[in-house]
């Protein structure tokens, strides 16, 4: 009898975050496309014959192109340098090696202008100015130091997942060499992830907006997301409306050409059949001048891709105009203290209020999926979610914007929507991770001790999902603070957001203004990062030490 | 202590220390296995079985000591050969197929290593798959192959490597009673053909002592006891040995008097006479080891049955006596049922607990 109560339970959940997903994502689109069809009729043929869509769209794909060819490669080849080679200090390199997406994209592509552009810090420095880093070739190398961290992540993940130590021992104790090991067996057992992580950082610098902004734009490239944003908020004519809304209806459906074939081969494939056995740790290339090579690479990697521009944006932030010496004889913190006025603290406050908000509703709005998914109504639900990850920020944007814009315009309210629907995935992926590493025996054993639904879920559960809770929150909170994608195209008197004031004070020319002001929004995040980050640390240790001893694995049913 | 190289082992360890994680897993041992013998390797998870292997095999280096294999030194800690150019073969306990390749694929992928032609290779696993019965799984992929057949495939990997050496990691910790039997028996069929020596890694005695031809018995990284089955499982250096080689039950007496090839034993107030291996002097307690089938119900000794178990060949008898709880196994139904006052009589014990008991004995906790 207590199973219908529960049944009923379950449908109506679904239904319910059904329809916070039809008025989040779904009515939206539709609307986006109805108001393309209609307002469109008579305009399009103008839109598509003018220059500016042609041109922004061939640059979109070549520069997905570009960066995809060279971040899955350098992604892979970190992963297998980390995991199956002796290079010294190794669990410090994988946490640097995720620097680059913790540095707000707007800030590290500014920053690249301040390193490397001409009165720059290395034209200053050393007189090795690098003028194209103003236009294709660095958006292109940005795009690429922000990707790499992504493309690693998700082959260090197949490594794991797929690699199983012994499937490469068993290779190298039939005769084969370290280099056919990587060719025959590692490689093959990675082409999902790579495929994925190929996917992925396609669609993302398809949708990426801040770097090609800040890169591009002042040296006259553009890309679709750039259009929009000049489209919508500089353009007054009809036709520049009706090109920004075509582009963002143009965008989804480039996305969806890519990642809906791509899911179809892929997932089958991604799907992880076997757990990684604990029989102890990889094949490790012995102490070697391999290893030196290879943290010699990540350590010029590091410090051409971050840390050279972050002291080049510091060192502009200090000084007090453009052309004087970057010497410390004239360090000043008069760039800071003139941005901490009221405008920005106002701004600082909605963006943290703003994080707060959306990251605390996205942790229940994922976790509702992730427990909803396991019931056979709520899986179609969560590959809607899944799919809004890949669903463009600016086509987002637009379409919330024609579909509630009339009502609430301009109000952070839409601004929270917007992360709200852009951000379920990001919630959404941990916590179901997490529920799927959950043994099953686990919830049984509490129930047949006599534990209630809830009451299992409360006592044995939420202590293992707790690190995945909060790395899902973590990362809504940061995403969600960096954001300026959709907030630059939603902001309206009163609702900017501290991205979006230091990305217009860029537009404006202050320098060393919008040096300080990306410093503050950079450090801003480690308000609540560290000591999050360090609770997940805490949460994780005492399950590490269990998993040190050989588990017995069920055997594989015949 | 090290001997001539030249002698025809297949492999020997000599003082071998294994560190990874700052845990030392195999900790000063050595050994030897000759050509067409099986050394078994037993102890409980954690105790190193799979860390010698993995130094054998070439996946780990020594921290110090030596690994010769076919007078060969492979390893040293200065210098480790990789797995590949070593002359061995390994079966593994997670079977480690590939899941991107069929049966025939994966056992003719060490063929194709030694540089042998597509055809040529694929021709040879199929007979290496025919040889072990599962031809007709060639073109399968690991997912599509029950567990029993995924081992097999795995042996044929072995196999197909025609190496001197084959180590064997646990390779039935995964399968059922039923499957573990033939792949034990196909084991025994293929090793009798080849001639080349194995190292079988496992944790059930029954297993060890049924296959090898000596077993080292291996504790937290030490090795205990090196010795023939029998010899391990009659004479255990210790208590600890004698419990991990199979059931056992300690009685504590005094030894009364000792003569060549027995003792008499003071067993609260009267005095027996057995038959005792090992090496006893009187006047002292000592604990006494009694196996299963040394000791038989009926007889001049007093004491009540505490529990019987039907075994189905055997039935299970515990006795509770003065000297001691005492497993005794004999065949058929029971005869008696819980709670009886039974007589009881021994034929056979082995004194525990001494150091040196056993001249084979190479260390003791």
């Amino acid at each position: 009898m207590a199973s219908r109560p529960a049944g009923l339970g379950r449908r109506s959940g679904v239904l319910a975050v059904g329809v916070v997903i039809a008025l989040l994502v779904v009515f939206p689109v539709i609307r986006l496309g109805y108001v393309v069809w209609t307002e469109g009729s008579g305009h399009l043929d103008e839109v598509f014959g003018g220059p500016g869509l042609g041109e922004a769209v061939t640059n979109t794909l070549l520069l997905a192109v570009a960066v995809t060819a060279v971040a899955v490669p350098l992604g892979a080849a970190v992963a297998l340098g980390l995991r199956r080679t002796d290079v010294p200090g190794r669990r410090w390199w994988r946490f640097s090696m995720l620097l680059p997406v913790l540095v707000p994209q707007f800030v590290l592509g500014y920053s690249w202008t301040q390193a490397y552009a001409r009165a720059g810090f290395t034209d200053t420095v050393f007189g090795l100015p690098w003028p194209s880093v103003l236009g294709p070739w660095g958006v292109w190398a940005v795009l690429v130091v922000n990707t790499v961290p992504l493309t690693y992540l998700l082959t260090a993940v197949g490594l794991a997942t797929r690699a199983e130590p012994d499937l490469e021992r068993a290779a190298r104790a039939s005769g084969a060499g370290a280099a056919a090991v990587l060719r025959e067996v590692t490689l093959p057992l990675l082409r999902p992830s790579l495929a994925a992580a190929s996917v992925l950082s396609f669609v993302l610098t398809l949708e990426s907006f801040a770097i090609p902004q800040v890169m591009g734009t002042p040296a006259g490239f553009s890309t679709v997301t750039t259009t929009i944003y000049r489209d919508l908020s500089l353009g007054s004519d009809p036709l520049s409306f009706v090109e920004a809304i075509t582009l963002a209806l143009l965008l989804v459906a480039i996305t969806v050409l890519v990642v809906v074939p791509a899911d179809l081969w892929l997932g089958p494939r991604l799907r992880v059949n076997r757990v990684a056995d604990s029989a102890g740790a990889p094949i490790v290339t012995p102490r070697g001048a391999a290893g030196r090579w290879i943290a010699g690479g990540l350590g010029v990697y590091l410090l051409l891709g971050v840390i050279v521009p972050l002291v080049a944006l510091v060192t502009t932030a200090m000084t007090p105009a453009v052309g004087v010496s970057r010497s410390p004889a004239n360090w000043t913190l008069d760039n800071f203290a003139a941005v901490v006025n009221s405008r920005t603290t106002d701004a600082l406050a909605r963006s943290a209020l703003l994080a707060l908000i959306a990251a605390t509703l996205l942790t229940l709005l994922g976790g509702c999926v992730a427990v909803l998914e396991r019931g056979r109504a709520g899986r179609a639900m969560a590959s809607l979610v899944t799919l809004t990850l890949v669903l463009p920020g600016s086509t987002l944007a637009v379409a919330l914007l024609i579909a509630y814009g009339r009502w609430i315009g301009g109000t952070l309210t839409l601004i929270l929507l917007a992360y709200l629907a852009k951000l379920w995935a990001f919630a959404h992926r941990p916590i179901s991770g997490a529920l799927d590493r959950l043994p099953p025996g686990e919830l049984q054993a509490a129930r047949a001790s006599g534990a209630g639904a809830l009451t299992a879920v409360r006592t044995v559960a939420l202590r293992p999902l707790a690190p995945a809770l909060l790395a899902a929150w973590l990362v809504c909170f940061v995403t969600a603070l960096h954001e300026v994608t959709m907030s630059s195209l939603l902001y309206g008197p009163g609702s900017e957001t501290l991205a979006v004031v230091v990305l217009n004070s860029a537009e404006l020319g202050r320098v060393g203004l919008t040096a300080a002001l990306s410093v503050l929004l950079t450090l801003v995040m480690l308000v609540p990062a560290l000591p999050a980050w360090l609770l997940i640390r805490w949460l994780r240790s005492p399950r590490r030490a269990c998993d040190a001893a050989p588990v017995g694995r069920l055997s594989h049913a015949g | 202590m090290p001997a001539d190289p030249s002698t025809g082992d297949v492999l020997e360890v000599r003082h071998l220390t294994v560190e990874y994680d700052g845990v030392t897993a195999v900790d000063d041992v050595s050994l030897r296995v000759a050509r067409s013998e099986v050394l078994a390797l037993l102890g409980p998870s954690g105790s190193g079985k799979s860390t010698l292997l993995h130094a054998v095999a070439g996946f780990l280096a020594p921290t110090s000591g030596e690994i010769w294999l076919k007078s060969r030194r492979v390893a040293t800690r200065e210098r480790a050969e990789p797995p590949e150019r070593r002359d061995v073969a390994v079966v593994f306990q997670s079977y480690a197929l590939w899941p991107h390749l069929s049966a025939v694929d994966t056992v003719a992928y060490p063929i194709r290593r030694r540089g042998g032609g597509r055809r040529t290779a694929r021709a040879e696993a199929l007979d290496i798959l025919d040889r072990l019965r599962i031809a007709h799984l060639a073109d399968r992929r690991p997912a599509e192959l029950s567990g029993g057949e995924q081992q097999r495939v795995g042996l044929a990997r072995a196999l197909a490597r025609h190496a001197s050496l084959y180590l064997f990691d646990e390779p039935t910790a995964h399968l059922d009673t039923h499957v573990r039997g033939v792949f034990l028996d196909e084991l025994v069929v293929r090793r009798e053909a080849s001639g080349a020596g194995g190292v079988y890694a496992t944790h059930d005695a029954e297993e060890a002592l049924g296959l090898a031809d000596r077993v080292a018995l291996l504790n937290s990284g030490r090795l205990v006891q090196l010795g023939t089955p029998q010899q391990v499982y009659a004479e255990p250096v210790d208590l600890w040995a004698a419990r991990l080689t199979g059931p056992a039950s300690v009685l504590t007496v005094t030894v009364v008097g000792a003569r060549d090839g027995g003792a008499s034993l003071d067993f609260d107030g009267r005095v027996f006479d057995v038959e005792s291996t090992g090496e006893t002097s009187g006047g002292e307690a000592v604990p006494l080891l009694v196996r299963p089938g040394w000791a038989r119900l009926g007889g001049e000794l007093q004491g009540r049955l505490l529990a019987v178990r039907f075994r189905g060949p055997h039935s299970d008898y515990v006795v509770d006596t003065a000297v001691g709880n005492l497993l005794i196994r004999e065949p058929g139904p029971p005869r008696y049922a819980a709670g009886a006052d039974v007589g009881w009589t021994l034929s056979r014990t082995w004194p525990l607990g001494r150091p040196g008991a056993d001249a084979r004995s190479l260390a003791k906790l």
